[in-house]
């Protein structure tokens, strides 16, 4: 799966379908469909994250208003979600997907996310723990000074 | 020594049974129902030929008509393609023309390896197994038929053309020194076998 997802869209790839979304834009002031999941397409495979936000803004709009091609819009925004690590986001669009159609793809990656994101939990509850082993320390310190002041002062 | 990466491209139309091959081969399972690849998909598998590992990197691209101008990326510096049509639907076997066009005009590496695989030999068979010979040899690929339901001959495929792979000079620095099979006379001659799972 790290495979899949490190996998970067040839940059001349993402100029072409860039150029083809502009160009309709430009002529006829609106963009079909295809031409927008071609975008979105090469934009969440980037490897910058604000072109994998706009890829996901297009997937948003394109699955509210083409319902034909819902199941791509829907993979591909939990793999750009899973991609920023936006793993709440990617879990909730595999979940929409599996409600609706069994897939060993979407699984997979449904997998990948969860594990990656209980990962990211682990490594958080780590440095939580720290932080309180630290702000103990500091705590135990005081009192200790506070003790000491205290036979001082006797 | 799995570093050895061998990328190998899975092409055909849709329901031809891609996935299920690589399934069967990856995780030996299979799946009654068709699961349509979106996109693309990959999987990997350590293999060892002659006593060395190779991480063969298999990717899996969608069938589906939109997708078509999306895939090019893909067949990019792949060394081996599996083409793969379903014996019970000729129209699959005709539409692999367009899919070896297709690889002619994007794959970067003139010496790419190719075999030809009829799937679904536990099924009734609409198209001859000499049919399917015949496109392979035109085409200077490998062939074989097999069952991804029953788990025939789906193993030979990968060991097929990961073989021709590394026994080609154009393979690394040179492993072995037979050359290319440019006669496409290595055709596979497995006896075609019926399958009652």
């Amino acid at each position: 799966m790290d495979e899949l997802l490190n996998d970067v869209v040839p940059q001349e790839d993402l100029e072409r379908f860039e150029k083809k979304y502009h160009h309709e834009l430009e002529l006829d002031g609106e963009v079909t469909s295809e031409t927008k999941f071609e975008y979105a397409f090469c934009l969440v495979r980037s490897r910058y994250t604000n072109d994998i936000r706009k890829g996901i803004m297009i997937l948003e709009e394109l699955a509210r208003t083409h319902p034909d091609g819902r199941r791509d819009y829907i993979y591909y925004l939990a793999f750009g979600n899973a991609r920023i690590k936006n793993y709440t986001e990617g879990l909730k669009y595999c979940k929409a997907f599996l409600e609706i159609e069994s897939n060993d793809q979407v699984r997979s990656l449904e997998e990948y996310i969860k594990k990656q994101s209980d990962k990211e939990i682990a490594k958080g509850m780590a440095v939580a723990g720290g932080a309180a082993l630290v702000l103990g320390g500091i705590l135990g310190l005081g009192i200790a000074m506070a003790r000491n002041k205290q036979k001082r002062d006797k | 020594m799995a570093d050895r990466a061998i990328k190998l491209l899975v092409i055909g139309e849709s329901g031809v049974g891609k996935s299920s091959l690589i399934r069967r081969f990856v995780e030996n399972k299979f799946d009654e129902n068709h699961d349509v690849t979106i996109g693309m998909d990959f999987k990997s598998k350590v293999m060892n030929v002659d006593g060395i590992d190779y991480k063969v990197a298999l990717w899996d691209t969608a069938g589906a008509e939109r997708f078509r101008s999306l895939t090019p990326s893909f067949y990019r510096k792949a060394l081996g393609a599996i083409l793969v049509y379903d014996i019970t639907n000729r129209d699959s076997l005709v539409k692999l023309e367009a899919w070896l066009a297709e690889l002619d005009s994007y794959s970067d590496n003139p010496n790419i390896a190719i075999i030809v695989v009829g799937n679904k030999i536990d099924q009734e068979r609409v198209v001859d197994r000499e049919e399917g010979r015949k496109f392979a040899r035109k085409h200077r690929a490998l062939f074989i038929e097999t069952s991804a339901k029953c788990d025939q001959f789906v193993s030979d495929v990968f060991k097929d053309v990961v073989e021709k792979i590394v026994s080609s000079e154009y393979f690394g620095n040179g492993y072995g020194s037979d050359g290319m099979d440019i006669g496409g006379n290595d055709v596979h001659e497995k006896p075609a076998s019926t399958c009652n799972c």
